[in-house]
């Protein structure tokens, strides 16, 4: 096929149709950007962190959503609550640190109370004000503490001992409904005894975030991958299907991996979680963006936050069984890492993919055409997962994903 | 009533405080300087904060550093700019032959309220 002159370049190419290309420029243009934050991370169910990172009570968890400081902390009565991380008096951060413990208190403040440093403002584990310095010289009967609780966050801690929350006080939707079904294949896998994080890290990486969760939604980018090529494929391999679920949501289907035919590694016959057959691999991406991947003994969750058009921070989580022997904790932690881990098996030649593609998309470029046409019978070679994925964006942005200018319009 | 050494009068400087543990009871012991000596339980009144870390002696007047409250620690009245309704409880003492003795019977402790009810509503 010949090159194409600008007048070609900017045409549709072949036959595709509405829905099977999209605009570049939703990857990397700042007002779709900000307005995305605005209509999709502020209005979603976003996973904050797992419940066993804040095991016993007064520890506590702090992240962003959609910018606004976070924290999530579990109460004397072992409840897991969100809040806004922000002070009601003159708005400063309250917890500046990832994670800790407010039992035994604060360099400003008392034990098993949240404290703001600026001025020593008190809360309890419950989001009540209970103190607030000068009470009643300060302000007299005008204000009282009982009207300076934090902002309180709808949280639920659901799908395996996630903990949710969203800004949207109005969601009308519990965690399961928002699920629509996609945690279906692992629910009862996960849900059988609690789960907990063996592995943190996480990574500011040049690309928006749409692209991480394309390169996880379809499964045949298998070039980019060496070790892939060369070793462990079978049919079942390719003959996976990708299911659409609603709220944007996408599952790739099961199939027994032989994980001692991938070369250097060995079987995960002997390790998995409750209920579940050994040496299985399932994934499951929701909208926007939170991704878990089930690779036999080792349960792998992505957790996107974007910064910017082309900036997004991913922490990633491997879990286990909180009941595991020393020795099935050393074999999960050697089984994630092999795929996953810095020197693993494709982690790394994902990341640089996003990376680049994020390099030839980025703002000032001209506005080009993202191919997502292929139809394989919803196999893996399929791209019906980023489609599903965009034309829910689409509905929720109410911009047509194929021409941004444009209103949203169900694809034929 | 029993008396019970806590510690050598020379142990802590005038203006300073310290932690003692006294048959199995944690005090704090202020060195008062010409006014002797105050002895009293290790939490703030206020929200148990550590007052081996957070108090300060200047004179009679401690000073919860944490929320700026403060007491006579003489009489154990609560004084200065903070509003403050709460006794500092005390255990008497003395000085006997170099040794600070004070009468410590059982622990004495305040009444906090743990977390608030959780009567939120969306």
């Amino acid at each position: 096929m010949p090159a194409r002159n600008h007048k070609r370049w900017n045409e549709v190419p072949g036959e595709l149709r509405e829905g099977e290309y999209i605009d570049s420029r939703i990857y990397s243009d700042r007002a779709i950007f900000e307005e995305e934050l605005a209509k999709i991370w502020k209005k979603s169910w976003i996973v904050a962190c797992h419940e066993s990172e804040i095991p016993e009570p007064y520890d506590f968890r702090t992240t962003t959503i959609a910018r606004e400081p976070i924290i999530v902390a579990r109460g004397s009565d072992n409840q897991v609550r969100a809040f806004l991380n922000v002070c009601p008096h003159r708005g400063n951060t309250i917890e500046n640190r990832p994670s800790g413990s407010f039992r035994n208190g604060t360099a400003s403040g008392a034990p098993r109370h949240m404290t703001c440093m600026y001025h020593g403002w008190q809360f309890d584990m419950k989001g009540n004000c209970t103190h607030i310095s000068r009470e009643k010289e300060g302000y007299q009967n005008r204000l009282s503490r009982n009207d300076l609780g934090l902002r309180r966050l709808r949280c639920e801690v659901h799908f395996g001992g996630f903990v949710w929350v969203t800004l949207d006080d109005a969601i009308g939707k519990t965690v399961e409904e928002w699920g629509a079904g996609c945690f279906d294949c692992l629910q009862k896998h996960v849900d059988a005894e609690p789960l907990e994080v063996f592995h943190y890290h996480k990574a500011i990486i040049h690309a928006n975030y749409k692209l991480w969760h394309d390169t996880n939604s379809e499964f045949y980018h298998d070039y980019l991958h060496y070790h892939n090529r060369i070793t462990g494929f079978n049919d079942a391999y390719f003959a996976r299907q990708n299911t659409g679920f609603e709220n944007g949501h996408v599952t790739v289907g099961s199939f027994e991996v032989q994980y001692d035919k991938y070369e250097g590694f060995e079987s995960r016959e002997s390790l998995s979680f409750p209920g579940l057959p050994p040496n299985h691999w399932y994934m499951i991406d929701m909208f926007p963006g939170v991704n878990f991947n089930l690779r036999g003994s080792a349960l792998r969750c992505d957790i996107m936050t974007p910064l910017a058009p082309d900036r997004v921070l991913i922490e990633f989580r491997g879990l286990g069984l909180k009941s595991d022997t020393p020795e099935e904790r050393m074999s999960r932690v050697r089984h994630h890492n092999s795929i996953w881990g810095p020197f693993g098996r494709n982690l790394h030649e994902d990341l640089l993919a996003v990376t680049t593609q994020q390099a030839a998309m980025n703002e000032h470029a001209e506005p080009r055409r993202i191919l997502h046409g292929r139809h394989e019978n919803n196999t893996i070679h399929d791209e019906i997962g980023m489609r599903h994925f965009y034309d829910e964006w689409g509905r929720w942005m109410n911009r047509r994903p194929s021409d941004p200018e444009k209103p949203y319009a169900a694809a034929a | 009533m029993t008396w019970k050494r806590v510690c050598s009068a020379g142990d802590i400087e005038p203006g300073r405080l310290a932690p003692f543990v006294v048959d199995g009871i944690t005090v704090i012991v202020a060195n008062l300087g010409d006014d002797g000596f105050s002895v009293f339980p290790p939490s703030c009144p206020h929200m148990e904060e550590p007052l081996d870390q957070s108090g300060i002696c200047a004179g009679l007047i401690l000073t919860c550093s944490k929320h700026l409250h403060q007491w006579n620690m003489r009489t154990g009245e609560p004084t200065g700019p903070e509003e403050n309704d709460r006794e500092l409880l005390r255990y008497e003492s003395r000085v006997e032959g170099g040794e600070l003795l004070a009468r410590i019977d059982g622990e004495l402790v305040y009444e906090h309220e743990d977390d608030e009810d959780d009567d939120f509503e969306w």
